[in-house]
């Protein structure tokens, strides 16, 4: 390290810079995971509803719960008291465990039962019902529910109330003990709690969780209990950690890895600590870049970003390796430029076509590239020269590399195995069965196969909506849509009766239409009739005849009411569950059947055919293996057009032909190499292989340049030599690591440049030099 | 009428003795479960115009569990099992509640069982405990601790006589009360109309 005083003011001036920009970039960085931020823009209805149901769905924001581990009634009293412990949280729109409460309805809701109930449609509020329903009442208070009914009854004798919150339970009704959900053996407790918070907000998902398990925790101070909590935005929760995590512990690893590779490649420390801060800038610059041109960063584009660092790594240790005592680094950087430049400038080019895919993860992460590679390469050349020692090594002078070279030059150059290499590889991917890409959406964070199973039974068994399927229909207004609503639901009870599906659910469950709310207002008796009906009831019932004047009262009210609407039901603590069956979107309202237990989706189609021309079924298995595909096509564009812009850039710098298809030809094989691999292999190719592809060409094209500008001097080929060997040493290393992670997005990057690294470092070797490296490398350089 | 009743309630059994031993007593209630045990209940309510009486037996089978069954005039069971309550009548659906939503019947329950388990300290825990009248002819007066258990019922009275309770009275919030008449006491003879002073005079009524 140069410690002369203006180096020492530049590595304090550049660290404190560096700092300085740290701060302020983490100090409002936002890390998004929505997965739809990687997604193009959708171009069909379904794909459109698609997006929206992935992140904001009813079923996307169900919990599901269940307590184990204590005696059944010890269970449904942890239940009870979890929901009344969660009743107010902010972070749940509504915790349930089934239990019916008569609290639940506000009181301004109150009257409109006699609307919202179906009796009406069927039984008439004559003498001889009300009597029928009054002894029933009696019986009612002489049993131990007594007491409680007792206050409810002076107003509602028919117990309309109770038969609406009844309509209102999940159609698919839980096994329950002691009140409460069970599973069907009856050792877990169910419940079922919607967070307010979408799927893929996982910072607002895991306050919810942390709450539901803080609140679980205190009802289980002996901890024999055990809670399970299931569902999407869990599964994102603990994607997000566990990759987290492994991302820390393999970024550690490579660390490490990497400054006792430095050590042992420089032998000394200050190389190690000066190639830190080009790195550090790389980071930092991206950061900053992304954050200024977007909301959040993707935490995709963060852990994708950071894997830059194998190819920002490269640039300090060139001149690193290129520095000898006596010669000026400055010097040196100057001979190393104008390979160096080529390099940076044709990956940043690449990698700039990305800004137009369309797909704003993908914008992101060009973005973070370009800005981290040309900080990287930039620094490299204005700053860190004044910071390096002129003393120590020359590579030039290493016996072991000189002898390596010549091994090397030695070695035959089977030009002839490039034309086989690509029929075998075109071979493999024509003949080797399988899918060559992957259109799972689920498989790029896939949750553990054990936890899905164990999601799918407690869906089951509680009937929760399935994730699949939704049949979708768009209105102008919200009483067309209850109406059609309406209309579905006598085709849809069938279907339950055939055993196609186990439920359904649906607005008009909880909201009936205008319409049939004021027929059944219409069904309500005047004031005098209801009177003289009451008084004949009462007849032979141990009731007072004047203790039903709020009845009388309540059903005159009723006859005038404006029938409920989903606006104001919305309003109330009932309000959310139907927010979600049915929301207004841009002057449109879109209400969705929910399926439980779905058996045959044939049949549901069928539905959706009848169901009218607003009506959808979203298959949402297929519109996201559609969107995936199209997510691909624009990758394919921006790469063919990547690779068109690198052949012009290299064409610009080395202006001949020989030249360029020499440095491009081991680059355009490792690709077709690793197609090959990886679907020989069986891997089906997803977003971040075709990603990490383009990483691997980058360094494939950096080796090629820096073969093919080594001159005829013995001592500058060792210094290549030198600078390629630990380049590719420590991508590889740092890749290696990333190949090891259970965690498929990294492992496929890790992976793909893995085998890129090596692909690119044996083909640079073997067809990037002209056949007699001693007398056929010239004095020619790339222009600046 | 509650005039009626105080004074009623000083004239009788009060006047023979002093306070008893609550503990002592209580630990002399006790009976094995599982145990079965005639009632018959009388329930007064304001929207009543005359007392409703439902007749059957009570199975205790240990803490926190009790069977009410119904057998006249209709048929009826009840289930309390910790928590949960479930009520079955014939040709009706099972109605079930959670214990915490009817204060009345979760009186009833802890007294009842902690009586039947002769465990004083169970009793405690949740009432102050009052007992006066002699071995031959007593009456337990219990008044929830919890102020909010308090509103809606008020005390829970307890006649018996020598080691057998005989009447449990819980008053509510609403002005009505559920008497239940237990053992012997069941099949008592009710007169009509039926008032809860007879009823009052007849739980705190010394052997014929």
């Amino acid at each position: 390290m140069n410690r002369s005083l203006p180096a020492i003011a530049l590595l304090i001036g550049w660290t404190l810079v560096l700092a300085a920009l740290g701060w302020y970039v983490q100090k409002d960085l936002v890390v998004g995971t929505d997965l739809r931020l990687f997604l193009p823009s959708p171009t069909t209805p379904q794909q459109r509803l698609l997006l929206e149901e992935i992140g904001e769905g009813p079923a996307s924001r169900i919990l599901v719960a269940s307590i184990a581990g204590a005696a059944p009634e010890i269970l449904a009293d942890t239940s009870r008291a979890l929901v009344a412990a969660l009743g107010g949280s902010k972070n749940f729109s509504i915790v349930t465990n089934g239990e019916m409460s008569l609290d639940a309805i506000p009181d301004s809701l109150l009257s409109y039962r006699y609307l919202l109930s179906p009796t009406l449609d069927t039984q008439p509020l004559d003498a001889r019902y009300l009597h029928d329903q009054l002894r029933a009442r009696a019986e009612d208070l002489a049993s131990p529910a007594g007491a409680m009914l007792e206050p409810l009854l002076p107003r509602d004798p028919t117990l309309e109330l109770l038969r609406v919150l009844q309509n209102w339970q999940p159609m698919h009704e839980p096994n329950r003990q002691f009140d409460v959900w069970f599973d069907g053996k009856g050792k877990q407790a169910l419940l079922i709690a919607e967070t307010s918070a979408p799927a893929f907000d996982p910072d607002r998902q895991r306050a919810a969780i942390e709450e539901l398990q803080r609140a679980f925790a205190s009802l289980n101070s002996d901890g024999t209990m055990k809670l399970t909590v299931s569902g999407p935005g869990a599964f994102s929760v603990l994607m997000e950690g566990r990759t987290r995590g492994e991302a820390q512990a393999l970024g550690t690893a490579a660390t490490v890895g990497m400054i006792v590779l430095l050590l042992v490649a420089y032998r000394r420390v200050g190389p190690v600590i000066v190639s830190a801060l080009p790195l550090a800038s790389a980071g930092i610059a991206g950061l900053l870049a992304v954050s200024l041109l977007f909301d959040a960063v993707h935490g995709i584009t963060l852990a994708f970003g950071f894997t830059l660092i194998g190819v920002a790594q490269d640039y300090p240790m060139h001149l690193l390796s290129h520095q000898r005592p006596g010669h000026s680094p400055l010097d040196a950087v100057r001979e190393l430029w104008p390979t160096l430049a080529t390099g940076v400038a044709s990956t940043c080019i690449a990698y700039l076509t990305f800004m137009f895919s369309g797909v704003v993860g993908l914008a992101q992460l060009a973005c973070f590239t370009v800005a981290s590679l040309a900080a990287a390469g930039l620094t490299t050349r204005f700053l860190l020269p004044h910071l390096i020692d002129t003393a120590g090594r020359d590579y030039g002078q290493s016996e072991f590399l000189g002898r390596l070279w010549r091994r090397i030059a030695s070695l035959p150059r089977p030009l002839w195995a490039a034309p086989v290499l690509v029929v075998v590889c075109a071979a493999i991917v024509a003949f080797v069965p399988g899918s060559l890409w992957e259109n799972d959406l689920s498989k790029l964070t896939p949750v553990p196969r054990e936890l899905l199973l164990q999601d799918q039974q407690l869906r089951s068994e509680l009937g929760t909506p399935d994730l699949r399927y939704l049949l979708v229909i768009e209105t102008g207004s919200s009483e067309q849509a209850l109406t059609q609503l309406e209309a579905l639901d006598a085709p849809l009870r069938k279907l339950v009766e055939r055993g196609v599906i186990a439920g359904y659910d649906h607005a008009a469950r909880y909201v009936p239409t205008a319409a049939k709310q004021q027929a059944r207002q219409a069904k309500l008796p005047d004031d005098a009739t209801l009177t003289a009906t009451l008084q004949q009831a009462l007849i032979d019932t141990p009731f007072r005849a004047d203790v039903f004047t709020p009845f009388l009262k309540d059903v005159q009210e009723a006859r005038t009411l404006a029938p409920l609407s989903v606006e104001k039901l919305r309003d109330s603590p009932l309000g959310a569950s139907l927010d979600l069956l049915l929301t207004p979107r841009e002057r449109k309202f879109t209400a969705l059947v929910t399926f439980a237990g779905v058996e045959d989706p044939q049949a549901l189609r069928q539905l959706a055919t009848t169901a009218g021309s607003n009506a959808v079924l979203l298959d949402l298995k297929e519109a996201s293996d559609s969107l995936v595909a199209q997510q691909r096509t624009r990758l394919l564009w921006s790469l063919s057009l990547a690779s068109v812009l690198l052949v012009a850039v290299v064409a610009i710098a080395l202006r001949n032909t020989r030249r360029v298809i020499r440095v491009l030809a081991p680059m355009a094989l490792t690709t077709i190499v690793l197609v090959a691999v990886l679907h020989g292999c069986g891997v089906p190719m997803t977003l971040f292989h075709l990603i990490a592809l383009i990483l691997a060409a980058g360094l494939g094209l950096d080796y090629a340049l820096f073969f093919e500008h080594a001159s005829d001097d013995p001592h500058e080929q060792r210094r290549t030599l030198h600078a390629v060997l630990v380049c590719s040493g420590s991508t590889l290393m740092v890749f290696a690591l990333l190949a090891l992670s259970s965690l498929p997005v990294l492992r496929a990057i890790g992976v793909t440049v893995t085998l890129g690294v090596i692909s690119n470092f044996v083909l640079a070797l073997l067809l990037t030099r002209e056949s007699d490296p001693m007398a056929g490398l010239k004095h020619e350089r790339p222009a600046a | 009428m509650l005039a009626a009743t105080s004074l009623l309630i000083q004239t009788a059994p009060r006047a023979r003795a002093a306070e008893l031993d609550a503990a002592a007593l209580i630990q002399r209630l006790a009976r094995p479960a599982p145990a079965t045990i005639d009632f018959a209940e009388v329930r007064f309510s304001a929207l009543l115009k005359q007392p409703l009486i439902v007749s059957g037996t009570l199975g205790y089978a240990g803490p926190a569990t009790l069977d009410r069954h119904v057998t006249r005039p209709y048929r009826e069971d009840t289930e309390i099992r910790g928590e949960s309550v479930r009520v079955s009548r014939e040709g009706e659906p099972v109605r079930s509640f959670a214990l915490k939503r009817a204060p009345e019947l979760s009186g009833l329950l802890t007294a009842f069982t902690a009586l039947l388990a002769g465990d004083h300290d169970a009793v405690g825990r949740e009432f102050d405990v009052a007992a006066t009248g002699d071995e031959a002819l007593w009456r337990i007066k219990l008044t929830p601790r919890d102020a909010r258990v308090r509103k809606r019922v008020p005390e829970i009275d307890i006649n018996g006589r020598r080691d057998l309770p005989r009447c449990f009275t819980i008053a509510n919030d609403n002005g009505g009360a559920s008497v239940m008449l237990l053992g012997n006491a069941a099949h008592l003879e009710l007169p009509q109309p039926l008032t809860r002073e007879w009823l009052e005079r007849e739980c705190a009524s010394p052997d014929a």
